[in-house]
């Protein structure tokens, strides 16, 4: 696959990708945007749109409803609520929505799954081994 | 070919989940509490609430709870949904739902099947497990009786 890296500062657009909030860095995409590569961000993730590889930060992933997300996905707490297929790791804590729909297997600290989400995969749940990290 | 009883031999009553200490005509439900212990396999045709300790396999055809401070450690099949509270343990190989809830704070392991639910054959069903308690009377029981009688004969009537 054609792997792509895309830095803090590199290669989005600055109204649409970097967003400051609470002076932390957010990587904010759109229901109509697009992301294919491998995303290693130290910052906070809002995944929309389809997204496809790999994404590893430091700080959060909200996938929102709608999404569509074939990656392996990597970061402290991580909110899903639309579509996604691939290994999740919650360095804390995991959610799926009510709307989420996960195919993966997942490893977490902690997890929240609301009524209404679907989950196909294996949890482990527990302290983290480093596991082939991309940091 | 048919069938007909005089009116006083009346068919005895088929147990109905009344036995099982759920209310009329309700789905049948089964509590096992906080100093409850199974170790074992469980298969319930209705809905299960676990908040004490379970080793081992658990399968009921409507929802299943682990409540409170449960502990489960084995497989879970619940033909309709799974919840597990956030005081509540589950480590499973397999979890087959068709719903899950996790409550934030639980603890859970396992690979999770989500979608329609396909009986399997794995698990007896219960059918001998209700027909045995009444049955089991004290068979058993008469061997010290003949040794104390120490008759020839086997039994008298």
């Amino acid at each position: 696959m054609d792997v792509q890296e895309a830095t803090a500062e590199g290669a989005v657009s600055a109204e649409n990708g970097e967003v400051k909030r609470d002076g932390k860095k957010q990587f904010s995409m759109g229901p109509q945007d697009v992301l294919e590569g491998k995303l290693i961000y130290d910052g906070s993730v809002h995944a929309d749109g389809r997204l496809e590889g790999e994404v590893r930060v430091s700080g959060n992933i909200d996938v929102a409803n709608g999404a569509n997300v074939k990656a392996l996905l990597e970061g402290s707490n991580v909110t899903l609520k639309g579509n996604v297929e691939g290994m999740v790791t919650a360095r804390d804590k995991l959610t799926l929505g009510r709307n989420a729909r996960l195919s993966g297997d997942i490893q977490v600290r902690r997890l929240q799954i609301d009524d209404g989400a679907t989950l196909n995969g294996n949890v482990r749940m527990g302290d983290f081994e480093h596991q082939a990290s991309g940091q | 070919m048919s069938i007909r009883r005089p009116d006083s031999r009346r068919p005895t009553p088929t147990p109905t989940t009344e036995e099982n200490g759920t209310n009329n005509g309700q789905r049948n439900s089964v509590v096992l509490g906080p100093n409850d212990r199974l170790v074992g396999q469980l298969y319930i045709e209705g809905d299960l609430r676990v908040a004490g300790t379970v080793e081992g396999q658990l399968e009921a055809t409507g929802d299943i709870e682990i409540a409170g401070a449960g502990k489960v450690k084995g497989d879970v099949t619940a033909y309709n949904r799974l919840t597990v509270g956030g005081d509540a343990s589950l480590i499973a190989q397999e979890v087959r739902v068709a719903r899950l809830t996790v409550a934030d704070g639980a603890t859970f392991s396992g690979k999770v099947s989500m979608g329609k639910h396909v009986a399997r054959a794995a698990v007896p069903k219960p059918a001998e497990e209700r027909v045995a308690p009444p049955v089991d009377e004290p068979v058993a029981e008469p061997v010290p009786v003949v040794i104390e009688e120490a008759k020839p004969k086997a039994k008298r009537r």
